[in-house]
């Protein structure tokens, strides 16, 4: 109903290129305080995010402006006609650079295999509760409230230059939160992300969390401030990737917010440590143009194989383009977990917000919870904040033998980092 | 001017209160939130122009209903009369019956039905220039010209980005005894400059907001030589050396500290979870005696302005810290319910399809006396902090995270033009603000920023107050 209005407004239009993406979500989330429901929703959205381009030309050079809208089920034919024929005239504006848009022809729809499949939201949300609740089962550390979003979406991709694709996905994400009252009352934190009833991982990572809790209670001092060789591990690498995954992509190179160029050594010359063998993960069947995605080599032995991007930003670097990543496998590790704890070091589990920008390099936050060994006992610490630069500190990179997934990374479990500052007592 | 009204919600009206009525043959209570929302993002720098969508346009519907002892939502993006009774099918055949087939183990938490004072109005928040009057060609020229600007006071500045976004929406709100309708308008802009050092690029911004139009923008144009100077201090910044100094924070920090590290650990929802110190302080000195903390959407005019909240509570000016002293926190309905206290309108919601949780609106420290040189002239070694850039709440250990990107030393009262960056900013959030010993009898709120619960669930928010002078541990 909304590509019929849509496509009859851009040809009142006269709009020659345009793409679309029609997303149609079901959802159902159920939020507990302790094991209590406190609230149960459902719903159903449908939104078309719509692009209209229009070329022109400017001191004799070729640009291609754009203007995007949101086309919503209720709006009527006058109303998307408008909504339209204002984003052709905006368009008119948006002084940039001529590029292509990807082409494509109609694919059938793909169903995204998952466990998921074929089972109602209810069956799903019900399933991912008994299983958080499973673990749930002592009096000292409990879970104290949590939250289960499931949801299946139809995504449909269309464009003037023929792609017209579409798939169908379910996906579960939550989060919960553990806390422990003895010897302090203390909490942690927990997200959690799954495109299959992989209800055994979040019992598991529910079970850790409440241990982690237990560790967190008992710690009461802050590490003494001065540098520590840093272990950091399981989220946090993906944080981490996020630097490389963000300087490599065509929007950052475009600009000039990035120097990365192919073919150079991204953790610099004189690397001491491991080299780096990053892979983008193609975890939707298609980017949101339309391009199919694929797997893709990133950085092999610390060496950038490729650039990626959207249609745009790779046409002006003259680079194929692929679609953006959420998701990374890093085929790294050297050491084993248990080598790296042999001598001194401060392993931090749980930050307040751990943070990784990528325009400086810096990365850090508040500890929340750390294990501090200083070659005789292991104490866990908590409070005062880790600073460090990952372009200073990527030269001595060395990751775990033992490995650690999730929905966005696939890789080592632990990366150990040399002298680096930590504010604390 | 008024924002005007919206014909939708005009239009559609007469088919909602046939829903509410509907619902409320099988439930105690029902309630019927509708948002029509309209908005532009606008940004002009080295990627390129870009016009879009304000993240927060959508046209929606919630209904909320009270089985007797619990709560359950159903959201939608369409209705007609013909779709009623799909509507109530929903509701009654999948929303309500999941709580009785939940696995074993799992139990409902009981509330009363809500309160339901009654309410009728239609009322509006007031503009100068419509954005939509202006046009995207004079926008985009106006932010071109703003970067243009920008860029010419100092070639080693990659990059000046200008962005300018305003959200127009309007609410319904329907249950047995309100019908509400609100239309309000919101504009920010912002300066994002870049300066390389070496293969690390520095960020300093500037921003302007309003409870209103696009008359918002005018208060950029004079920032650019701070933004400038600040990136040139940057290119040369070095790490600081951790420890506790004696600060003093530029405004938008103080509205970091006062969001981030005190206000989410007030908002009540966490206090029906356990999961907040300050429950237990209500009441206690948190605070230096100087401070007098004020969350509300009615309690200043900036982008987390509004009428009533989507739970339809009026809006308040909720005074959460006074002198010192913690009187209360903010809640949502259904928290209010939980701890038998009144709500105080902050029951907001990302979108219809989001649930409805206790959110800051307009947060911030009342001013006080002192004048801004007198503070620093009062600082024998220490640092004035400014560019907040993130933060992250604790509310069960009041532990402080905050990110600041400038820390500018001072020795003897002076400034140095020496320039610290990044900057953690840690420690207990009691101590810090008890440490406070000063405060600049002007103050400012910022409204360009964007609060999550968490990581998600975000909503609009504005945070400052004046300047402060305290004790902080820096790493």
């Amino acid at each position: 109903m909304m590509r019929e209005k849509l496509l009859q407004a851009i040809k009142k239009s006269g709009i020659e290129t345009y793409s679309v993406t029609e997303k149609c979500t079901e959802g159902a989330e159920l939020y507990f305080i302790k094991k209590d429901l406190d609230m149960r929703r459902m719903k159903k959205e449908a939104l078309s995010d719509v692009t209209i381009y229009r070329d022109f030309e400017e001191d004799g050079k070729k640009m291609r402006g754009s203007a995007n809208i949101c086309i919503f089920p209720e709006m009527t034919q006058e109303e998307v006609d408008k909504a339209v024929s204002g984003a052709y005239y905006a368009a008119s504006f948006v002084k940039n650079p001529y590029f292509e848009l990807p082409k494509g022809k109609k694919e059938e729809t793909v169903l995204v295999e998952s466990s998921l499949c074929g089972k109602s939201l209810e069956e799903i949300g019900d399933a991912f509760v008994k299983a958080l609740y499973s673990v749930d089962v002592n009096a000292d550390a409990f879970i104290n409230s949590s939250e289960f979003l499931m949801s299946k979406t139809n995504t449909a991709i269309y464009n003037s230059e023929g792609i017209d694709v579409s798939y169908e996905k379910y996906s579960v994400s939550g989060e919960f939160v553990v806390q422990c009252l003895t010897p302090q009352d203390v909490e942690q934190y927990q997200d959690f992300a799954y495109d299959d009833l992989d209800t055994e991982a979040l019992a598991t990572q529910a079970a850790q969390a409440l241990e982690m809790v237990r560790m967190r209670a008992a710690a009461t001092e802050a590490p003494e401030k001065g540098n520590y060789r840093l272990l950091l591990s399981g989220k946090e690498l993906r944080d981490l990737m996020g630097l490389y995954v963000s300087r490599a992509s065509a929007q950052m190179i475009y600009p000039g917010y990035s120097a990365y160029k192919k073919g150079m050594q991204v953790q610099g010359d004189e690397v001491k440590g491991e080299k780096l063998n990053l892979t983008l993960h193609a975890s939707e069947p298609y980017s949101g143009e339309g391009i199919p995605m694929k797997d893709l080599q990133l950085i092999q032995n610390g060496t950038l194989e490729r650039i990626y991007g959207t249609a745009r930003f790779s046409y002006y670097l003259g680079v194929e383009p692929t679609g953006t990543y959420k998701a990374v496998k890093l085929d790294n590790g050297t050491k084993s977990f248990d080598e790296m704890k042999k001598a001194p070091y401060l392993h931090v589990v749980s930050f307040s917000d751990f943070s990784m920008d990528s325009f400086s390099g810096y990365f850090g936050g508040e500890i929340r919870l750390a294990y501090l060994y200083d070659g005789e006992n292991v104490t866990p610490v908590t409070g005062g904040s880790v600073s460090g630069n990952l372009l200073e500190l990527q030269k001595d990179m060395v990751f775990s033998t033992d490995c650690y997934k999730d929905k966005n990374y696939d890789g080592p479990f632990a990366v150990e980092f040399q002298n680096v500052a930590v504010a604390g007592r | 001017m008024k924002v005007a009204s919206s014909e939708r919600i005009e239009k559609k009206k007469p088919i909602l209160k046939k829903l509410l009525d509907q619902l409320l043959q099988t439930y105690s209570y029902a309630s019927i939130l509708m948002t029509d929302s309209q908005g532009k993002d606008y940004s002009i720098s080295r990627q390129g122009i870009n016009i879009s969508p304000n993240m927060f346009v959508e046209q929606g519907y919630v209904v909320k209903v009270y089985d007797g002892e619990s709560y359950g939502e159903y959201s939608f993006s369409r209705i007609e009369e013909s779709d009623i009774d799909t509507i109530l099918e929903e509701v009654k055949n999948h929303v309500m019956p999941w709580a009785k087939q939940l696995p074993d183990g799992m139990g409902i938490k009981k509330y009363p039905q809500i309160p339901d004072e009654e309410y009728q109005f239609d009322k509006s928040t007031e503009y100068e220039i419509s954005p939509e009057d202006i046009g995207d060609e004079e926008i985009v020229k106006r932010l071109n010209a703003l970067r243009e600007k920008a860029l010419a006071q100092d070639e080693k500045i990659l990059e000046f980005q200008t962005r300018f976004e305003y959200q127009l929406y309007h609410k319904l709100f329907l249950s047995p005894n309100k019908d509400m309708t609100q239309n309000v308008m919101w504009a920010s802009g912002m300066l994002v400059g870049l300066i390389p050092k070496g293969e690390e690029m520095k960020m300093a911004f500037e921003s302007c907001s309003d409870c209103g139009g696009m008359e918002v923008l005018d208060q950029l144009e004079k920032k650019i030589p701070h933004a400038v100077e600040t990136l040139n201090r940057l290119a040369v910044s070095e790490p600081i050396t951790p420890g506790e100094y004696e600060c003093i924070c530029a405004p938008d920090v103080t509205g970091m500290i006062v969001h981030e590290a005190f206000g989410h650990g007030v908002e009540m929802d966490m206090f029906v979870k356990k999961r907040a110190l300050a429950e237990n302080y209500i009441g206690k000195q948190v605070a230096s005696p100087l401070v007098t903390m004020h969350d509300g959407a009615a309690a200043a005019s900036q982008t987390a302005s509004f009428l009533f909240d989507d739970e339809g509570t009026v809006a308040q000016d909720t005074v959460i810290i006074e002198k010192g002293i913690l009187k209360t926190g903010m809640c949502d309905a259904q928290a209010a319910m939980a701890l038998g206290v009144k709500p105080t309108g902050n029951g907001r919601r990302q979108g219809s399809g989001h649930k409805a949780y206790t959110r800051m609106t307009n947060t911030f420290f009342e001013p006080g006396t002192d004048k801004v040189e007198d503070m620093i002239a009062s600082i024998s070694y220490g640092f004035y902090l400014e560019n907040a850039s993130s933060g992250m709440e604790d509310p069960k250990n009041w532990g402080i995270q905050c990110l600041v990107d400038v820390a500018r030393e001072i020795k003897d009262g002076k400034f140095t033009g020496k320039v610290f960056s990044p900057i953690v900013l840690t420690g207990y959030v009691p101590d810090l603000l008890k440490s406070i010993s000063m405060m600049s009898d002007t103050m400012e709120l910022a409204g360009t920023g964007y609060c999550g619960k968490g990581y998600k669930e975000w909503v609009k928010v504005s945070t400052g107050g004046p300047f402060i002078k305290a004790k902080i541990r820096l790493g």
